[in-house]
């Protein structure tokens, strides 16, 4: 095989991964939120943004390393969904079709920070790199990847690997599985409904902010990355089934290949829209997503 | 004359000379109290508010030097600036306030091609002078266009200008596009491919991304099977640094890489990696000719702003200018006359001395810049060298027939 043949292989498997290892992390955020809380967060993509820009001020701005802005703006994440909870969320969890209720509360928000966004950072800079946290490149054979996406890439399989662990093996886990199949059923055997929901609502944003700022990492970005990877995460989401991380996992590898597969023997154009195409095919043959709970 | 007849006929002289006074103040103020409106319609959010901010920054600081300069026609020149959040139709809106409630006497302002061509409609069918600052796009000084005139060069000509360049470097080239799905990127492929075959070279690769692409990395692999020796970037937004990057990244060297245009921030945004590729503009702060203005301009627009301006501030502070020439040969105010000042033309840019002449149609005639990076420090300056300047008639190649 030659080298560049072997380049054009290896150069997809790490697309494939990376793009996929993103937005399936992305997905299971969204998808714990909506699984348990019945909350489809339309603002997953700007909050997505958001820890990415948080990321870029941190480093650029104030001069922290890449590292130490990083867990700023975990921190930050968390504290803002914590508020989010107390004066927002908390008061739909009772309410009739709450799932169109916090849809329209979160389009809502979408608008604001997305307002906010365009008077602010689309003033400073059209574009936004954040400084790598490990420098250097590693070879694959005649392809090179860099060490900052490696650490992207370990981080977003580590981290959804400790996802699924959580969900299926600790008390809290089961507790929100218990929420997602019946939460009447739940309250009676003693769960606290009302602080899984929170739990879950803190835990789904964190995930997403954590998903924006290995983005940052991993490549730069401006403003538009906001929408791409709202409607991504929501087609993983219903594909892989409401709720289930391994569905998100599963779909959202399958979409990262999808594109860097089709985006050689296509197009990337069309690769851009084929797991759009690969979305409606399975929901054709299973409506309620592949991993249904 | 007794000493009430005198009380009175120092009365009467009083309000006399009060009257004059006050008519006096009224003229003055007539002259120099009503200024020559402009309608300036912008991005100042939206996608495109970083270039329409960094635009009015540049206008702002030339509007200023007018007037304290003693304005133009004896009155200050105002320009009213209007948000049209980067879409077509807000544009077109602000237009229309600004022609019927402020009765400009012109438009101008955009400095993205959706949003001038909105305002482009509009300005010939109401025959508004419209002065476009930076968009590119060909279709704006389309055959038969008369109202319209744009100081920026047309893309379809960059393209031109960058196959020029190539085969200068090397003939018989082997070149690579990559390039994102926008209008500016098609005209300047457009360009590109229409005197590619004129100039022996031979177009390898040829790859569109979509926008919203945030990964290149197949197609950098793609391009470096092809052996190119030389590559086009031109990607959207942050996507240019995600291509520039992963080129570098495979071993593809700056030298090969060629940027059609670059701004400042772009520059900085490919980063130290990147020195010794070649990047096309059309103001450069390290430019050797530039005149004692520009110099004046680049050291006040960086004290403000803490990095040099590139084009588009160059363009926008040009703009005002180019305006105050207009209204000077047109002798007022009246759309017509400004309309024919600005169509007869023959100027030259401030800053650089770059000649402005407009042809029938309104577009300039053409030049490009084809800098090298030599240097960049952080996020504040950079130094570059010329290695071509290039000046073409917009004739050279028929635009509107390969760009639609």
């Amino acid at each position: 095989m030659s080298d560049s043949t072997l380049l054009i292989i290896l150069s997809t498997l790490s697309t494939g991964l990376l793009m996929g290892a993103i937005f399936s992390l992305v997905a299971a955020g969204v998808t714990i939120v909506y699984g348990c809380v019945w909350l489809p967060n339309a603002s997953n993509g700007q909050f997505f943004l958001l820890a990415a820009l948080a990321a870029w001020t941190f480093t650029l701005s104030f001069g922290w390393s890449s590292l130490a802005a990083s867990l700023a703006v975990i921190v930050l994440g968390v504290l803002l969904a914590v508020v989010l909870e107390l004066v927002l969320i908390r008061h739909l969890y009772n309410a009739p079709n709450r799932n169109v209720a916090y849809f329209v509360v979160t389009l809502g928000m979408t608008q604001i920070l997305s307002g906010i966004f365009s008077l602010t950072y689309a003033k400073w800079s059209d574009q936004f790199s954040v400084p790598p946290v490990i420098e250097g490149i590693t070879m694959l054979g005649p392809f090179p990847i860099s060490n900052n996406r490696l650490l992207a890439l370990a981080i977003s399989l580590g981290v959804l690997g400790l996802l699924f662990a959580l969900l299926r093996y600790h008390p809290y886990g089961r507790a929100l599985r218990a929420v997602f199949q019946n939460r009447e059923a739940a309250a009676l055997r003693g769960v606290n409904v009302r602080a899984i929901y929170r739990l879950s609502f803190v835990l789904g944003s964190t995930i997403i902010f954590l998903g924006g700022i290995l983005f940052a990492f991993a490549y730069s970005f401006d403003l538009s990355v906001a929408w791409t990877m709202s409607i991504t995460a929501f087609a993983i989401m219903i594909v892989g089934g409401p709720g289930s991380v391994l569905g998100a996992l599963v779909v959202g590898m399958t979409f990262g290949f999808t594109q860097a597969i089709v985006s050689i023997f296509a197009s990337p154009t069309i690769a851009m829209f084929s797991y759009l195409g690969a979305m409606l095919i399975m929901l054709l043959f299973q409506p309620n997503g592949l991993f249904k709970r | 004359m007794n000493k009430h007849t005198k009380s009175w006929a120092s009365r009467i002289v009083l309000v006399l000379m009060g009257a004059f006074v006050l008519c006096a103040a009224t003229a003055a103020l007539a002259q120099r109290g009503a200024p020559i409106k402009i309608g300036f319609v912008t991005e100042l959010s939206g996608p495109w508010a970083f270039i329409g901010t960094n635009c009015v920054a540049g206008l702002n600081m030339a509007t200023d030097e007018i007037n304290k300069a003693g304005g133009v026609l004896n009155r200050s020149l105002q320009f009213i600036i209007k948000d049209n959040q980067t879409n077509p139709s807000s544009a077109l809106a602000a237009a229309r306030t600004l022609d019927v409630n402020d009765k400009v006497a012109a438009l101008s302002g955009p400095t993205n091609s959706d949003t001038s061509l909105s305002m482009y409609g509009y300005a010939e069918q109401q025959k508004i002078p419209f002065l476009v600052p930076v968009a590119a796009f060909p279709q704006l000084t389309k055959p038969g266009t008369h109202y319209t005139f744009r100081i920026e060069p047309d893309a379809a000509g960059w393209g031109y200008a960058i196959a020029k360049f190539t085969e200068q470097q090397k003939p018989g080239a082997k070149v690579a596009l990559m390039y994102s799905d926008t209008a500016l990127a098609h005209a300047i492929v457009a360009g590109f491919q229409y005197q590619a075959p004129k100039s022996k070279l031979s177009i390898v690769s040829n790859i569109l991304f979509p926008q919203g692409s945030s990964d290149a990395t197949v197609q950098a692999a793609q391009v470096k099977a092809t052996k190119p020796d030389y590559v086009i970037v031109i990607g959207a937004g942050a996507f240019d640094n995600v291509l520039t990057n992963q080129l570098l990244d495979l071993g593809i060297k700056p030298a090969q890489i060629i940027h059609p245009f670059g701004m400042t921030t772009q520059v900085f945004g490919w980063g130290t990696r990147s020195i010794g590729s070649i990047y096309g503009t059309f103001f450069d702060h390290g430019e050797n000719s530039l005149t004692p203005e520009g110099k004046s301009f680049i050291s006040r627009f960086d004290s403000a702003n803490g990095r040099p301006p590139s084009y588009i501030e160059n363009f926008c502070y040009n703009t005002a200018y180019v305006f105050k020439e207009a209204l000077q040969v047109a002798g007022s105010d009246d759309r017509e006359k400004l309309r024919n000042a600005l169509s007869k033309l023959n100027t030259k840019e401030i800053t650089s001395g770059v000649p402005i002449k407009f042809d029938k149609n309104g577009a300039r005639k053409e030049y490009m810049y084809f800098m090298e990076i030599v240097s960049v420090n952080g996020k504040r300056t950079y130094q570059s060298k010329q290695r071509l300047y290039i000046e073409w008639n917009p004739e050279v190649l028929p635009v509107y027939d390969i760009i639609k």
